[in-house]
């Protein structure tokens, strides 16, 4: 007697749940990083280069290519803000 | 461009409007941010190799920020200078190879193509070439590798 289609549900059931959290877990971390991957493998240059970021453009994925920054770099605090409770260097 | 801030704390209220002190003389900022300038940093490095060694021998001297900032004014102004350079004659390969390592966790071997585009387009605008400093001289350098099978 071939394989009755029933005993397979529980597999598929178990793949989509896989895809559920694969699915679930891109997403999160596609919006929390504009919509590119999220960055890993960061070392202490990493950081304070994203931190840089952030004083120029205001998000750590942001980027920008003008070869001067415009006055304002200087003397912004606004990506001070929340320092202490920003946790969001993976 | 202001930093936007948040919700609340809108970008232009978190800007100090008190002038620097008259004693420390004006200097432009480098306004790009990390991709673009790992894009272009093996030019930088040829192009401002004095500057950037005169800088490094002078904060071993003395961790002081006072003490150095002289030299790190000529270090800013070179670096400006080549992004400037770069700009003018190869924008489009360039932010074609900085929107790439932005992709790809900013890994220089991961965006071989764009930056043989980038390199081949500065080569022929100024006759820079990308040179990994002290590199072994025997052998190929790691961005002019071909793969071994192909």
């Amino acid at each position: 007697m071939p394989v009755p289609f029933e005993s397979l549900i529980p597999f598929a059931i178990i793949s989509g749940m896989f895809l559920v959290t694969g699915t679930g877990i891109r997403y999160a971390q596609t919006t929390r990083n504009e919509g590119k991957r999220a960055r890993y493998s960061l070392d202490d240059w990493d950081r304070k280069m994203m931190q840089r970021d952030t004083q120029l453009t205001g998000t750590m994925r942001g980027q920008v290519d003008e070869p001067v920054a415009s006055p304002e770099f200087k003397v912004n605090s606004s990506w001070k803000v929340y320092d202490s409770l920003r946790n969001d260097f993976a | 461009m202001v930093n936007p801030g948040y919700k609340y704390f809108k970008g232009e209220d978190w800007v100090d409007p008190t002038p620097p002190p008259a004693h420390l003389t004006h200097v432009d900022e480098v306004g790009s941010s990390g991709a673009p300038l790992k894009s272009a940093s093996f030019f930088i490095g040829t192009q401002c190799k004095e500057y950037n060694e005169d800088f490094m021998l002078c904060k071993n001297e003395n961790r002081n920020p006072e003490h150095c900032l002289l030299e790190g004014r000529k270090v800013t102004r070179c670096a400006i200078d080549a992004l400037q350079k770069i700009q003018s004659k190869c924008q489009s390969e360039f932010r074609a190879h900085w929107e790439c390592l932005d992709r790809k966790n900013q890994e220089l071997g991961r965006c071989r193509e764009h930056e043989k585009g980038l390199n081949d387009c500065l080569f022929t605008a100024f006759a820079w070439k990308k040179n990994v400093p002290d590199a072994p001289t025997n052998k190929p350098q790691i961005h002019e590798r071909t793969p071994l099978t192909s």
